[in-house]
């Protein structure tokens, strides 16, 4: 097997046997990224002399004898809206034009003492804004799957570099379901870490409350290993969680016997495809037959879900954005009469379709005379989601749903109709308006051998009992299936 | 003004804090300095940038609520006030918009000699983030903005409109002053715009219950601008309802130099600042028994102190305020009359020349060498004759700034007044002797010249006699 | 419900120009009515969580960023300074 199709445990231990070198996995990396980046464009900036650079020094390191974190020398690739000091961080947005952080976020400077490689930052839909990858305004990518087809978004390109072996592994965001969306569509495993366990410093907002920076691996155990580089409290986060966490990969294998799941019957509804409902479904007769409990749940809010989403997602948004103005730093129309005009031009100019939509519908939704009937109701709406959640996790220990309604549709299918496109997030947004961590594993493939992807759902950082559920799954399905051949 | 009418005031004072580092980051929070000097991402509002709230701006802020007797709102929140404008980097200004820190309060205002106070109601006292400046100038391109002043933190203090007249209103501003000093939270530096005014006024006939239309004036940019914009604007307002017409709520930029206001956004264009809590800050939750800390440790605020020192030392009002001004000047006032001197000619040494001194020089009592000793040794000095009055003005130039005592001084400038009424005589009657044509005049009746012969007496015994004794001793030999 | 389009561009910043104008207004009126589908609930706001306080921050100095590290992104530069068009303050 190539090195870019192994695991990072695999290629750790291998490592650390000394068989093999992170220069060698990481060139085997970038001759994989020549092959088939042009067709999956899964990057906006490659980073080969950096990484190669620093994996010699992690190969120096090992050779001296120093004993190293399990990722060092593992080449991970980091979403575009992460900021990484020295490297272009574009949010896949013309109005950040070349804007070079001269920061780090806390999540990238843990990867880095981790002794992670850099592959470089990949692509995205518009400041975290879509479900497909097609509101990059550098270029759209290809799902490895079927180069027709959308990888998911907003993390497309973290999802595709990782499942096309462009990345052993890689960093994504998730607001309303951009890592696990893409995760179910490309066929790999995606992690939306409880909020507050992750430090978003450093990751350009789209949604403050929402927002969380996750793991993405082709296996469970790889996603858990990323998970523990990069969750911890951060004092620059007001919003990170006070607290420790565990070896997540040391934690795995202690089987589901006795396990509760529950299936809300509000995700299994009409809009859920016929072959994501019968793969879904037999993933829950595997747990069964391992000895879970399953009973169907209700969370009556769930049809609300959406409209609460949209609202207090676009409205925090639409203040996060405000700053892309022309005079600090990124892209500044070119010709402009006064003040207004610098700002109205740029703005216009600089940012792309659905992040003009969203910013509109969160400025208006904020607005005088809107905020009570819009804004406000969401918030008490959030309220009631979240305390239904907790309700039913009084009788459950996970919640079973699937990750996306569909398999991977085609390009350019939904880019006219903005509402079809926000209709994929249906089954995911609930969890980031509960502040709960979710993930998303393959469950099987429907026609064409597309993807479909399973999530679980847990309490608030409860991602040992997810990750521990998810591997015992690939356990029993013998695993998540290879890197496949592109095009 | 118009006495058929009334005019009520409203102000909102912002306040820079005097903290070690900014509100929600760790720069420096100081004055001046080369532009964008003193910035990092978070103040200037790079992407991914998150804000740290600093626990000693909001220790600060419970201070002035305290001294302000506010209901402290120990379980508040942050709020977003979202606008466009070049200074604010993140297009909104973290601040707190229905849960403010403090609520509900009052300060009592000395309004003349008499000591008479009015109580001012203060609305409330939030905490905020102050905005970077903007540089105009004919030879740039444009505007430059400099963001060193992003993040610096402020407190908000809103006022009830209780105020009747521009009197008042300079009477309020200096007590707040006055407060923020003694609480040792901000360095009340107008000229360094670390503490701004917005002034809100309305007129009323009097005898209406109901308050007319305010009008907000914005750019006052000194106590003294204060008095002059709520005079004009009041005029103003009257003016326009003489003659029919109405007060439309609008916002107006007071210019000091042309000494009038013009229209700077009216109701229609007002902003809209779609408020909504701050995602990126949790609650703030201060424990009770660090509020109740914070209120146990409050000095005596100045205009407690301010009637207890016309009390208890019998000082006018004047004095006493003027003493009270600055913390510092009051505490050397109280320990040197503890050491025996007598209030009022510490008092006028303190308020007179010592301040003079210090704003020649622009520097704070605690600057200088000045002790309670010091001074007490030099106040008893004149009281006892042993230097004269003008001496005591050299005097304490050198106990303020080279540390030495009064006692050295004195020996060393040879300040020492002679009293002695035998030697004064003896010189005297030498410039008698010596000054024929002047004893003439006087004994013809110009009895002004003895101003003249004074004057030789003094020249004679090089400065060191007692004047007034002198007068009486010449007066007495011219008078035979 | 109704909105104004033209209002809400103009607190935003942007400018609906052209073409686009018309079907970015026919997009935005379906994201509405989606969006105003929120039933009216009676549950009280929870703005406040004393539950999940704060840590403040100590006020400690650490060192701000270099001038030309802060102006290094700037689209234009003058004097050490970032420019916009002429305003009055």
């Amino acid at each position: 097997m190539e090195l870019y199709a192994m695991t990072a445990a695999a290629l750790s231990a291998a490592m650390r046997r000394g068989e093999v070198s992170s220069a060698e996995i990481t060139q085997s990396v970038f001759d994989r990224i020549r092959a088939v980046e042009d067709k999956v464009g899964a990057y906006v900036t490659l980073c080969e002399e950096e990484a190669m650079a620093q994996a010699a020094a992690i190969d120096a390191r090992r050779r001296a004898g120093e004993a190293l974190p399990p990722l060092a020398g593992i080449p991970v690739a980091v979403k575009d809206n992460i900021c990484t000091e020295g490297v272009r961080t574009t949010c896949a947005s013309k109005i950040l034009g070349n804007f070079v952080p001269p920061y780090s976020a806390a999540a990238y400077e843990k990867l880095v003492a981790a002794g992670a490689v850099m592959t470089g930052k990949t692509n995205m839909d518009e400041f975290a804004m879509g479900s497909s990858c097609e509101n990059s305004a550098m270029h759209p990518t290809c799902n490895p799957r079927d180069l027709s087809r959308v990888p998911g978004g907003s993390s497309g390109g973290s999802a595709a570099a990782v499942a096309a072996g462009e990345a052993i592994l890689a960093l994504g965001s998730d607001t309303g379901g951009s890592i696990r969306q893409p995760a179910s569509l490309c066929g790999v495993v995606g992690l939306k870490p409880t909020y507050g366990a992750v430090s978003r410093y450093g990751l350009v907002a789209f949604a403050s409350s929402l927002d969380q920076i996750g793991p993405f691996g082709r296996t469970v155990e790889d996603t858990a290993m990323l998970l523990s580089a990069i969750c911890g409290p951060d004092a620059h986060d007001a919003t990170s969680a006070r607290r420790e966490y565990p070896d997540f990969a040391a934690g795995l294998g202690r089987g589901v016997k006795g396990l509760r799941i529950g299936l809300p019957r509000e995700y299994f509804g009409p809009g859920i495809s016929d072959e994501v409902r019968a793969s879904v479904m037999a993933a829950v007769e595997a747990f069964r037959a391992e000895g879970a409990q399953v009973r169907e749940i209700s969370l009556p809010s769930t049809d609300a879900a959406l409209s609460v989403y949209y609202i207090i997602a676009c409205a925090e948004a639409s203040s996060n954005l405000a700053r892309f103005d022309g005079v600090k730093y990124g892209y500044r129309a070119a010709q402009y009469e006064n003040l207004t005009d610098l700002y109205e031009r740029t703005r216009s100019e600089g940012f792309g379709d659905e992040v003009k939509r969203r910013i509109m519908l969160g400025t208006m939704v904020l607005s005088t005379g809107y905020s009570d009937a819009f804004y406000k109701r969401a918030k008490r709406m959030q309220g009631r989601i979240r305390a239904e959640f907790a309700e039913a996790f009084e009788t459950c220990d996970l919640i079973l749903t699937p990750t996306s309604p569909t398999t991977a549709f085609r390009l350019g299918e939904h880019v006219d109709d903005p509402i079809r496109m926000y209709a994929s997030d249906v089954c995911t947004v609930t969890v980031n308006i509960a502040s709960l961590p979710a993930i998303s594993i393959p469950c099987g493939t429907g026609d064409g051998g597309l993807p479909i992807g399973l999530q679980l759902i847990g309490p608030r950082f409860s991602e040992a009992l997810l990750l521990n559920a998810a591997d015992h799954y690939e356990k029993l399905a013998g695993g998540f299936g290879a890197v496949p051949a592109v095009g | 003004m118009n006495e058929a009418y009334e005019v009520i005031v409203g102000l909102e004072t912002h306040a820079e804090l005097n903290t070690e580092t900014k509100i929600y980051c760790s720069c420096k929070n100081e004055f001046g300095g080369l532009v964008n000097s003193n910035c990092c991402p978070i103040c200037t509002g790079m992407p991914g940038t998150l804000p740290t709230l600093n626990a000693e701006v909001v220790n600060s802020a419970i201070k002035m609520g305290h001294a302000c007797a506010c209901t402290i709102h120990n379980v508040c929140k942050q709020d977003r006030k979202n606008y466009f404008y070049p200074d604010l980097p993140k297009a909104y200004q973290i601040s707190q918009f229905d849960v403010p820190l403090c609520e509900g309060g009052y300060v009592d205002v000395i309004l003349d000699e008499t000591g008479a106070t009015k109580r001012i109601g203060i609305t409330r006292i939030h905490i905020e983030e102050d905005a970077g400046k903007l540089i105009h100038g004919d030879t740039f391109s444009g505007s430059l903005v400099d963001f060193n002043r992003c993040g610096v933190p402020l407190i908000e203090i809103v006022s009830e409109p209780d105020m009747r007249s521009s009197a008042e209103a300079k009477a309020y501003l200096d007590t707040i002053k006055a407060i923020l000093q003694y609480l040792d939270i901000s360095d009340c530096k107008m000229q360094e715009g670390s503490i701004r005014c917005d002034v809100n006024v309305s007129v009323r006939k009097r005898g209406d219950p109901n308050f007319g239309t305010r009008v907000e004036m914005k750019n006052v940019n000194s106590f003294s601008a204060v008095t002059r914009a709520i005079d004009y604007e009041a005029a103003r307002q009257i003016a326009v309802l003489e003659a029919g017409g109405e007060i439309h709520q609008e916002t107006r930029r007071w210019d000091d130099l042309k000494g009038e206001n013009v229209l700077l956004r009216s109701k229609e264009d007002a902003q809209d600042y779609r408020y909504f809590p701050e995602p990126d800050l949790l609650t703030i939750v201060v424990p009770e028994e660090q509020v109740e800390a914070l209120r146990a440790g409050l000095p005596e605020l100045p205009n407690v102190r301010c009637k207890r020192l016309m009390q208890e030392h019998g000082l006018p009002y004047f004095d006493a305020n003027l003493l009270v001004e600055n913390r510092d000047r009051g505490d050397l006032f109280e320990e040197t009359v503890a050491l025996g001197a007598p209030a009022k000619a510490v008092a006028n040494w303190l308020n007179g020349d010592a301040a003079r001194l210090l704003g020649e020089r622009n520097l704070t009592l605690a600057e200088t060498k000045l002790t309670a000793k010091e001074l007490a040794a030099m106040v008893n000095a004149i009281e006892r004759k042993d230097i004269s009055n003008t001496a005591g003005k050299t005097v304490i130039e050198e106990i303020m700034f080279t540390g030495k005592t009064v006692d050295a001084v004195i020996a060393e400038k040879g300040l020492a007044q002679i009293s002695d009424a035998a030697a004064l005589t003896a010189t005297a009657q030498e410039v008698l002797a010596a000054n024929e044509k002047a004893v003439a005049d006087f004994q013809n009746g110009k009895t002004n010249v003895l101003g003249f012969l004074v004057g030789q007496c003094m020249r004679a015994s090089r400065g060191q006699g007692n004047p007034a004794l002198f007068r009486e001793i010449l007066e007495g030999l011219l008078k035979g | 419900m109704t909105f104004d389009i033209n209002h809400i561009a103009k607190l935003a910043r942007l400018r609906l120009d052209g073409a686009q104008a018309e079907k970015f207004a026919a997009q935005m009126a379906d994201i509405v009515e989606m969006v105003a589908k929120l039933p009216e609930i009676e549950d009280a706001a929870v703005e406040l969580d004393p539950q999940n306080p704060m840590v403040l921050r100590p006020d400690t100095v650490e060192p701000s960023l270099r001038t030309e590290e802060i102006l290094r992104n700037a689209p234009q530069v003058e004097a050490g300074c970032f420019v916009v068009p002429r305003v009055v303050d």
